[in-house]
């Protein structure tokens, strides 16, 4: 009984306990208004629908590997200028990438949303300023190589494919 | 003399209390530490916790199999993650499923991140998320008449699909919204779709109970403490066995 004698109030030791839940939701970097306000210069392109059967769908999957499950996809245009918010998935989660192409060359990539938990190094220019200026090569892939990121092998792929698929995308509704 | 030995007193005092508090974590921790060290050769890497209630403390609410009863069909968010019309796989759905809707014909997915459209045929027309301008979270999808409406922690909102803007008020009050509650799947479609796979292994558990974060940030600054609390003891105990070898070395 003696150990305790004095213990509590005397003393005046506490510790206090702070139990956080906490839930991991997909980081925001940029809103679609804002990507869109730096996607064609000064004008803000207006919203398109492209609507997709099966032989766009089978084109694309042959040019560029993949396409998203999806029988419309929404994109914004001004002039000749295209710009696409499109997502795939880098290891579990979605990523939300927004393109923005001008005759036929990538003009823009940003990084709308980001969900994994490894591999958000991506959104910063030193990785995204790479794609400028390339464009779709005749294999299906960019024309030039991507630098990638110790780490975030699968993010970069995500982004790679993305640009090609946008690339391709508008070269169907520009020509 | 008379100051070292009311410090030696001051220090085994407290040096009691604070290992006597100190004691049961030490034997979790302990035992918790050489069973990890284990663990592979025990197979806790492999066996899992079989305790539902667990999996959703840990915020895993993918048994619950949430649905949507719409007409005859049924909508459904499987553990998988992904939506269900029926048995059929639609696409992945970025939260939870908060409401869904059937407007002529076409079914409507609300998810806390995502809204799908879906056809009879269970193909996805669209997926619209924040990023093309869906307000989120979202906690309810409602229709006022042939119209659909978001609800988020703000409100309604009404949906205009064709322009992707969500940012007219629902006129509440004025008009229904009519919004569909959960349903308990019926089990002919329930075995057609992914259960809920086993992730919570007896390791997992033991290194979240070893490290405190099975009780949250709370949990972890605890077990810091307690650390903190078995260093001090450390040096009491250091100090106590000092002073008192010199006391003895004194002639």
């Amino acid at each position: 009984m003696k150990i305790f004698a004095g213990f509590g109030y005397r003393s005046g030791i506490a510790i206090v306990l702070l139990t956080m839940a906490f839930s991991v939701i997909g980081e925001e970097y940029i809103g679609r208004d804002e990507f869109l306000g730096l996607a064609c210069g000064d004008k803000k392109p207006e919203m398109q629908t492209l609507w997709i059967t099966e032989e766009t769908r089978d084109a694309a999957k042959a040019a560029v590997g993949w396409f998203p499950p999806a029988l419309r996809l929404r994109y914004w245009q001004e002039g000749n200028c295209t710009a696409w918010i499109l997502e795939d998935i880098g290891k579990d989660k979605p990523i939300t990438l927004g393109i923005a192409v001008s005759g036929n060359r990538i003009e823009r990539v940003e990084v709308l949303a980001f969900r994994e938990t490894r591999g958000w190094e991506i959104r910063y220019p030193f990785f995204t300023s790479q794609f400028s200026g390339l464009t779709l090569a005749t294999d299906g892939y960019l024309s030039d190589s991507i630098d990638g990121i110790t780490g975030a092998t699968l993010s970069v792929r995500a982004v790679e494919r993305v640009a090609r698929l946008a690339l391709w995308l508008d070269m169907q509704v520009n020509g | 003399m008379r100051y070292r030995s009311q410090l030696v007193g001051i220090l085994w005092r407290w040096h009691r209390r604070l290992g006597l508090f100190a004691a049961v974590f030490v034997v979790v921790l302990a035992a918790s530490g050489i069973v990890l060290n284990h663990s592979s050769g025990l197979g806790l890497d492999r066996s899992f916790v079989d305790w539902p209630w667990l999996s959703k403390a840990y915020g895993d609410n993918s048994a619950d199999l949430p649905a949507f009863n719409l007409g005859e069909r049924w909508l459904s968010r499987a553990a998988n993650g992904r939506i269900y019309l029926d048995d059929h796989e639609v696409a992945s759905c970025n939260g939870k499923l908060v409401g869904a809707l059937r407007v002529d014909q076409l079914f409507y997915a609300g998810c806390a991140e995502q809204l799908l459209l879906i056809t009879e045929a269970g193909e996805l027309v669209e997926s619209i998320s924040a990023s093309t301008g869906l307000p989120v979270p979202l906690e309810a999808i409602g229709r006022i008449n042939n119209q659909v409406a978001v609800k988020t922690g703000e409100g309604w909102w009404l949906a205009d699909l064709d322009r992707l803007d969500f940012s007219e008020r629902a006129p509440v009050g004025e008009v229904v919204i009519r919004e569909l509650f959960p349903d308990q799947l019926p089990d002919a479609i329930r075995d057609n779709i992914p259960a809920q796979e086993q992730w919570l292994t007896w390791e997992r558990l033991l290194l979240d109970l070893h490290s405190g974060r099975l009780l949250g940030t709370g949990g972890v600054v605890f077990v810091d403490g307690v650390g903190v609390l078995l260093g001090s003891l450390a040096m009491s105990g250091t100090a106590m066995w000092w002073l008192h070898r010199r006391r003895k070395q004194k002639p």
